[in-house]
């Protein structure tokens, strides 16, 4: 004889009653025998059924539920509470829900009976499968690692570090704030990056909680959700921050001058240097790949024109390791190469720039102070083209949504600065989306620039002519302008295919690092723990950054709170390590990246943090030897048979 | 024949097709009471031996629905569906069982109506075939393919 099964019957206040003759039902039940308990009530989900079950529970001794009432996605979790009240485990029941899909969707009230009566026996032959499973719970460590030190990674270390979580936060270049400080103004308000920016780099730097690691790479990851292992190359600045003012001396003393990165090779730097004014920690670095000491010479400039001994050539590249429960991922991102799209003359001609390069030309830290000089004097007419590389399914099959608004701030920018300057835009459509972009608009058309519409921007072609720059479109040629501007499509940044690698994290389609879920879960992954802020998962504005960025914080607080355990989801699979033959079929078809091959033992193992609990792997397994916790082989095949 | 009541066995990912089967519901929209709905986690979970048991026990038809493609709840494991389910009818009709009996579906949450119009239509088909009568032939080869 089994185990002692109570089947109750929940009439929903009639619902089920008017159409189950639950009566009839439970009769055909009457000869199941002893262990099984009958009984049914007006509304099991109310105080007084929820009271009426526990009474049974304890006055039979049952020791097994079948509850035939609603979906169990409805109350299935009712019932468990139910049992665990009653002091059972709560896996040991099982819903035949006869009202959605019985009662309520069919039209006979004798075919109802039949039904639900088979549904109900599904459910019992169901149960006696069933077994107690345990609520697991791992200590976790809440300290946060963030990389990438832009707006997004500072937004996102600064509100964990305000609930006073650890973070470490990994800047590649040796100063933080990312692409936005390369800005002079920003869309749509026009006020100013550097300034904007500010608070937040002054905070980075001061809080006790933030650990910068600048010049700083992660080079290793291990473990998973709750507990990764971190392994980070902080490597050698040979500027020691603790005893540098920031006083340049170092510059001007050092002999090697190479074409500055940072302002896109328009201007010249030094070995030692800052990439521009103003960036903090206002330290700087040696670049070792150009610096002559590093090549061999004797040259010792930087080191003894520095007044306060700052400069050590001996600092070594330091490995930091650390444990985290929560990753937070904001690298950014780079921009389309023009130069990929000789149409438009990029780099042929010296007057016709990206829109990222007059950003800096425009700004007061860029190459030529704040002037805009282009081609050796101030253009006296501009174009600016938009979509280039954008919504082209041969380079970048979408539209970046900020390229239309940042050409519209650049146009207004360079009317501040060059006084009587003719502005054209040449676009096919305008992307202009938000409560403040639109009047933003219509500002720049009232200041007199052109909006050219053209039917397709690829058959744009710039040419040298002999007044200037000439852009025909078809039959029409625009022109002459002094210079030419190209709006180019934001792309995935350079290392987001290590990132992926690095922290299991897939990339889409356009090589963008992907999230859990385009709508519900823009900011989580598919790997737990892991999560994505800024430009690293798509092109967005430096507001939808910030708010992803504050997102991915706010997924970490709520998931991983010092001094409690994380408890891992029950209906996870499991592997047979006895049996299994360690084939490695289910390795690479589990979608979190759960499942990995143990060499030693010589079998696959499922890390029940990772799994979700899908069950494909349980299927795809030939020698059948994973279980899926809560829909194992034997409960659903009874669960068929007994409905057939 | 016209008497003839399927019975279809319906295996249905709890995502998206299941919610909607409750959504007919919750609609009070109804459809034929042979439909027998058993819940699976995803539509991955299903095992190819579980239809072919299915009809050995008497189902006049299976139905296995999961959410559409590119939809999963668990990102991807409607693909391996779509590879196992379509190999298996491939393989269930060299069994001598018709294809009308055997379909692979994607109905979203949202597709209540359309999951009825599924059923409904299939029962049709179902009912046109006739009863499930396995040949002794197919009796061996699926014996053979459920002692795996």
């Amino acid at each position: 004889m089994g185990p002692k099964t109570g089947v109750y019957i929940c009439e929903c206040s009639g619902n089920i009653s008017e159409k189950v003759n639950v009566a009839e039902l439970l009769k055909r039940f009457a000869e199941k025998g002893d262990n099984v308990v009958l009984g049914s009530h007006a509304l099991l989900c109310s105080e007084a059924g929820k009271a009426f079950l526990d009474e049974e529970i304890k006055k039979h001794g049952i020791e097994r539920l079948v509850v035939g009432a609603c979906s169990p996605r409805q109350h299935e979790q009712t019932f468990r509470d139910v049992m665990e009240n009653a002091g059972l485990n709560p896996s040991l029941v099982q819903l035949a829900n006869i009202r959605e899909l019985c009662a309520w969707s069919t039209e006979d009230g004798q075919e109802a009976t039949v039904k639900a009566t088979a549904l109900v026996n599904a459910a019992l032959a169901r149960v006696a499968f069933h077994v107690p499973l345990e609520k697991k719970e791992i200590d976790v460590n809440p300290d946060v690692l963030v990389v990438g030190a832009g707006v997004a990674g500072m937004t996102a270390a600064l509100s964990l570090a305000q609930k006073g979580r650890k973070v470490y936060l990994v800047e590649s270049t040796p100063w933080i704030g990312g692409a936005v400080v390369k800005y002079e103004d920003v869309f749509p308000n026009l006020e100013c990056a550097p300034c904007m920016l500010e608070p937040i780099m002054d905070q980075i730097l001061h809080n006790d909680q933030i650990q910068l690691l600048t010049n700083s790479a992660v080079e290793e990851v291990k473990g998973f959700f709750g507990n990764f292992d971190i392994k980070i190359n902080k490597k050698a600045r040979y500027v020691e921050p603790q005893n540098c003012f920031g006083c340049e001396a170092c510059y001007e003393a050092c002999p090697v001058s190479v074409p500055n990165a940072y302002n896109y090779e328009l201007s010249q730097r030094k070995a030692i240097y800052t990439s521009a004014a103003g960036l903090l920690p206002n330290v700087p670095a040696i670049d070792t790949a150009n610096c002559v000491r590093f090549k061999g010479e004797s040259c010792a400039a930087c080191q003894e024109s520095c007044g306060f001994g700052a400069v050590n050539y001996d600092e070594k590249d330091e490995l930091i390791e650390c444990t985290v429960g929560g990753i937070v991922l904001a690298t950014g991102f780079e921009l389309f190469d023009c130069s990929k799209l000789p149409q438009y003359g990029y780099k042929d001609n010296y007057n016709v720039v990206s829109t990222i390069e007059l950003e800096r030309i425009i700004s007061s830290n860029g190459p030529t102070g704040g002037e805009v000089i282009i081609g050796g004097k101030k253009p006296a007419s501009a174009a600016l083209i938009h979509c280039v590389g954008s919504r082209n399914s041969e380079t970048c099959n979408y539209c970046s949504g900020i390229c239309c608004l940042s050409s519209l701030k650049l146009s207004h920018l360079l009317r501040k600065n060059v006084e009587g300057i003719s502005i054209s835009h040449f676009h096919s459509d305008l992307c202009l989306p938000g409560k403040n972009e639109w009047e933003f608009y219509n500002k720049i058309v009232l200041e007199g620039t052109q909006f050219n519409r053209v039917g397709s921007i690829e058959n744009l072609k710039v040419e040298k002519g002999k007044d200037g720059l000439m852009i025909t479109d078809g039959e029409n040629t625009h022109g002459p302008f002094d210079m030419v501007a190209l709006s180019p499509a934001v792309v995935p940044c350079k290392d987001s295919k290590t990132l992926s690698e690095l922290f299991s994290v897939d990339l889409d389609a356009h090589g963008f690092l992907s999230e859990a879920h385009n709508r519900i879960g823009p900011s989580a992954t598919n790997t737990k723990g892991v999560f994505l802020a800024g430009c690293v998962q798509g092109p967005k504005d430096i507001q939808g950054s910030v708010v992803q960025s504050l997102a991915a914080a706010g997924g970490i607080l709520s998931a991983l709170v010092p001094g409690e355990k994380l408890e891992l989801e029950v209906a996870t699979a499991m592997i047979d390590g006895e049996k299994c033959a360690g084939c490695r079929i289910c390795n690479s078809l589990c979608p979190y990246k759960a499942i990995s091959y143990s060499a030693e033992e010589k079998v696959s193992i499922i890390n029940e943090v990772l799994c979700h609990g899908c069950g494909t792997c349980v299927a795809a397994c030939p020698a059948g030897v994973i279980t899926h916790k809560q829909f194992t082989k034997q409960q659903l095949l009874a669960e068929m048979m007994g409905a057939l | 024949m016209s008497n003839f009541e399927p019975t279809i066995a319906c295996f249905l990912c709890n995502w998206c097709t299941y919610a909607a089967a409750d959504h007919a519901g919750s609609n009070r929209k109804t459809y034929h009471s042979g439909i027998r709905i058993i819940r699976t986690p995803c539509s991955g979970r299903v095992e190819p031996d579980m239809v072919m048991k299915a009809f050995r026990e008497g189902a006049d038809g299976v139905l296995v629905c999961g959410c559409h493609p590119g939809d999963c709840h668990y990102v991807e494991g409607n693909y391996k569906t779509e590879r196992r389910m379509r190999l298996l009818g491939r393989m269930l009709e060299q069994f001598g069982i018709e294809p009308e009996r055997f379909r692979l579906e994607w109905v979203s949450a949202a597709e209540a109506d359309r999951f009825i119009e599924l059923v409904n239509e299939m029962t049709e088909a179902v009912r046109k075939v006739g009863p499930m009568e396995l040949t002794s032939e197919a009796v061996l080869a699926s014996e053979k393919g459920g002692a795996k």
